[in-house]
């Protein structure tokens, strides 16, 4: 298809760019230390590339997949965090509870 | 991308106290901070390890200690204060400035092609690549 078929056929106004989450991916890639916000990276290429080719519809896909990976990734970043809390209260207990006589 | 007002000032809260917890402790010396999760069960490093401690560094003023421990890291984090304080004003003064560069299609390639050849490359134990790793 060349460029006049497609002018002629999509005379509408292209819709917002979605967006590709890039910067959330980023951080949770670098700072909550889970490999899934490169999954997050790689949708947010795909964002752009699939907007400027046209394919608006696709670029809206590739969106909500980048919020899926970059969201999954910071919850299970968020859960372990918790999770390494919990546990380091759980120890500090039990050093507490089985020194207690020797204080 | 436009926050509310109310997401904005709990975001710089959190911002503020975390910045003073990293600023008072050092991870490496206090098991306050929780360890990677990748790296705990690999043994590598995945492209975050080390970026606590760097901050960590970045906030004592010891810039080349902070690159050592995570680069990318450091030279992320311009860009995303640039992107907080793009936030930060577009939600104070109801405007809708645009963050272009985050969506140069150049760019976002670029920045993955960075992630992941820094991955690979700091796992090789090997000196030029062996700077890039997150230590001990």
């Amino acid at each position: 298809m060349d460029y006049t078929t497609q002018q002629q056929q999509q005379p509408v106004v292209p819709p917002m760019r979605p967006k590709n989450w890039l910067v959330e991916s980023i951080l949770v890639t670098l700072f909550c230390c889970l490999p899934f916000g490169v999954a997050g990276i790689v949708f947010a290429a795909q964002v752009n590339s699939k907007y400027d080719t046209g394919d608006y519809e696709g670029a809206m896909r590739s969106s909500k997949e980048a919020a899926k990976w970059t969201k999954l990734g910071f919850f299970i970043g968020l859960g372990c965090i918790i999770l390494y809390f919990i546990f380091i209260m759980f120890m500090g207990g039990v050093a507490f509870w089985q020194n207690r006589g020797n204080y | 991308m436009t926050l509310s007002r109310k997401h904005i000032l709990s975001l710089i809260v959190v911002a503020i106290a975390g910045s003073l917890l990293y600023f008072l402790f050092d991870p490496s010396l206090s098991n306050l901070f929780p360890k990677c999760i990748f790296h705990s069960l690999t043994n590598l490093d995945c492209p975050g390890c080390g970026s606590q401690r760097a901050i960590h560094a970045l906030l004592n003023g010891r810039v080349i200690q902070a690159a050592d421990f995570n680069l990318l890291a450091v030279l992320a984090l311009p860009l995303l204060v640039y992107s907080a304080i793009v936030a930060i004003a577009n939600s104070f003064f109801h405007q809708e400035w645009k963050q272009k560069i985050f969506y140069s299609p150049t760019f976002v390639k670029a920045v993955l092609i960075a992630v992941v050849s820094f991955w690979v490359m700091r796992n090789i134990p090997v000196e030029p690549f062996h700077w890039l790793s997150a230590g001990e």
